[in-house]
């Protein structure tokens, strides 16, 4: 069984403690549809992502943010997850995000930015182009 | 005869005809259903003279970064010429956790103004004219009104004089996940408390305002809107029953309701005619209260913030426009219209300029007040309106028959509720089922133009952090641990806790030392979203 491939795995999750949920349960539900096993978080801090990304060996890491605070939580969960071994981990983000804002996300390492609105066949996609398809 | 055309829907899926006739109405009776403006069931508006004798208030809810850029900011929406005061209260206040908790850090001065001690309140309406305009606090259960209130009798003021409203709904926090919230059933015995203290002291105070806003945004329909708002009051009114504290007419009297202005124009009018039919019929017919005063349904609208996109958010202007005006048609009486760049930021101030004109154009320019009722007597509205109220009924007795609301949603049937809205809305999206302007109809490959963004001060948290050590570090801390333990013990009693509350927070307890009493009395309850 050593080389079973296991299916890819996506721990979603809100950074801090904003209280929107709905578009992460949306986007949980269409990335399980896909085929993507998927750890529900809702809240957590930057920390507990990361605790959460080692012990259920994420692949990736999906968080929603509508409250204008991602250019600050984003850093800090990169780094946390850097700190926990899980530099590989790729990081996605969703929710309300700025497009003169984009460069600046990539550049702390986030692989996917997708802003309100994105539509859901479009997030599917472009998660399969850079986590791998779900099994 | 019109020919027979493909099926079409309202926004909430109620089969509509080609054309409406009179045998459409053939059920409904003039007098028994509709009637005159200010006459029960006040179908047709609360009051005989409607916008003819007074326009609706034009009311933002505002609050950002600090209390002192938020007291500024309502210096300038009063010259403008808003009428009143509404406080957003940020994340950190609508949790109830104190600045200086690590978890909430990055979130003080985020969606709304932090508000954690009497201090906060008094610097948000420094040298604003709280005694003359009524205030609205979005908050939960009075807690910072409990703030407002001892901040207005250090002005001297009355507080049995003062206008104002506090959200103390149940129902609008069931749709955020918040950190540390007690359970449903808590929640409702601070509320009723609220409602209670409001009733012998705060004559002028309305001590709930039944939020349908926020669970109709996650996805719910106009009548399980409709079914789920009243669910709410009736859950109150059950349990004043059970206490018999307050007779029912004082209790309810000054119950206010605060409801979506949504998308599809007739159907948010005959929502709001059913709506204030279906008050009445539970207040006069189901609870036998005769004074009529207490059946008015009064209402503040909110444009619907879920309909705004991200995508060319100027279009957004041209959404909570029409939705005002359903508003105004359906007979509100404050409305809030949204900024058009919500689904980017904060609105800028140029959008909250914006937003005020929108309602004073309409008020002003367009002659819709001229009239009351304007919709009133057409074939498809009084169907409609019929129709809503039904199907109604029927949610809120399903709700009813889980044992009520508190139960409802301490049940987790109320959050997959939403949880379900949601999903199926994002799919209608995805399959173009409810097309979007922009979004999946007409979608551009590049965004064609840019707005300009606000962006939240991040030193803002620091700040507030400062303020609130020093503040710890002054007080008469002897006096704020005799008056959190005072508040306990009449919160285990199960007596009102408004009078050991009031006095807690003029002693400078913190709102998070007040919630951290009601966490240790009734213990942390879990979000029940688990994916």
């Amino acid at each position: 069984m050593a080389d079973a491939k296991k299916r890819l795995r996506i721990l979603m999750a809100k950074p801090g403690q904003e209280g929107h949920w709905t578009g992460l349960v949306v986007v949980s539900k269409a990335l399980r549809d896909a085929g993507y096993e998927i750890v529900y978080g809702g809240n957590m801090t930057p920390q507990t992502i990361a605790a959460a990304a080692v012990q259920e060996d994420a692949d990736a890491v999906g968080l929603s943010i509508l409250s204008a605070n991602y250019l600050q939580l984003i850093p800090e969960v990169v780094a946390e997850l850097r700190q926990a071994g899980k530099a590989d981990v790729k990081v996605l983000l969703g929710g309300i995000i700025l497009r003169q804002d984009f460069q600046k996300l990539k550049d702390m390492g986030v692989a996917g930015i997708y802003p309100s609105g994105t539509p859901l066949p479009e997030i599917v996609q472009s998660v399969r182009d850079k986590v791998g398809s779900p099994a | 005869m019109a020919q027979p055309t493909e099926q079409v829907f309202s926004a909430s899926g109620i089969p509509i005809k080609d054309v409406y006739v009179p045998a459409d109405t053939a059920g409904i009776d003039y007098n028994q259903d509709i009637g005159l403006p200010g006459k029960p069931p006040f179908t047709r508006g609360v009051y005989p003279t409607m916008y003819r004798g007074q326009a609706w208030t034009i009311r933002r809810l505002s609050g950002f970064n600090t209390p002192e850029e938020s007291n500024k900011l309502f210096r300038e929406e009063l010259d403008m010429g808003q009428t009143g005061f509404s406080v957003a209260p940020d994340m950190s206040s609508n949790i109830g956790m104190d600045y200086d908790d690590p978890r909430v850090v990055a979130d003080v001065g985020h969606s709304g103004v932090p508000l954690a001690s009497i201090e906060d309140m008094r610097v948000l309406f420094d040298g604003l004219p709280i005694e003359k305009a009524s205030t609205y606090l979005a908050e939960k259960h009075g807690v910072l009104t409990s703030m407002y209130f001892a901040m207005a009798r250090e002005r001297g003021l009355d507080v049995s004089k003062l206008r104002g409203t506090t959200a103390n709904c149940m129902l609008a926090w069931t749709v955020l996940n918040l950190a540390n919230q007690i359970p449903p059933e808590a929640y409702r015995r601070y509320a009723v408390d609220f409602v209670e203290w409001c009733a012998d002291h705060a004559p002028g105070w309305y001590p709930a305002s039944f939020n349908s806003y926020n669970a109709r945004d996650c996805g719910l329909t106009a009548w399980e809107e409709l079914g789920i708002l009243f669910s709410c009051p009736i859950d109150y009114i059950e349990e004043e029953r059970r206490r018999r504290r307050v007779p029912l007419d004082r209790f309810i009297r000054r119950f206010a309701f605060n409801m979506a202005a949504h998308s599809d124009l007739f159907e948010e009018v005959a929502k709001l005619r059913a709506a204030r039919r279906m008050w009445t019929r539970i207040v006069r017919d189901r609870y036998g209260i005769k004074d009529p005063r207490c059946s008015e349904f009064r209402v503040h609208l909110q444009s619907s913030g879920s309909t705004h996109t991200t995508q060319e958010p100027l279009n957004n202007l041209i959404r909570i426009a029409y939705q005002v005006l359903a508003g105004v048609l359906g007979g509100g009486q404050s409305i809030h219209a949204n900024g058009y760049d919500e689904g980017v930021c904060l609105p800028t101030d140029q959008s909250m300029l914006l937003s005020i004109r929108t309602e004073q154009i309409l008020a002003l320019e367009t002659g819709v007040t001229n009239t009351i009722d304007p919709l009133g007597g057409s074939w498809y509205v009084e169907r409609l309106t019929t129709e809503l109220e039904e199907r109604g009924w029927e949610y809120l007795k399903k709700i009813e028959d889980m044992g009520g609301l508190a139960r409802a949603i301490h049940s987790g049937w109320v959050h997959n509720e939403y949880k379900n809205a949601s999903i199926r809305r994002a799919e209608e999206i995805t399959s173009g089922k409810l097309p979007i302007v922009g979004v999946n109809k007409f979608r551009l490959e590049e965004e064609p133009y840019e707005v300009p963004v606000f962006r939240p001060d991040p030193k803002s948290s620091q700040a507030q952090i400062d303020k609130l050590k020093r503040l710890k570090a002054t007080r008469d801390n002897a006096r704020v641990a005799q008056a959190l333990k005072k508040l306990e013990e009449v919160t285990r009693k199960g007596e009102n806790v408004m009078p050991a509350t009031v006095e807690a927070v003029a002693a400078y307890a913190t709102l998070g030392e007040v919630m951290k009493v009601q966490l240790d009395v009734y213990g942390e309850w879990p979000f029940p979203i688990f994916g």
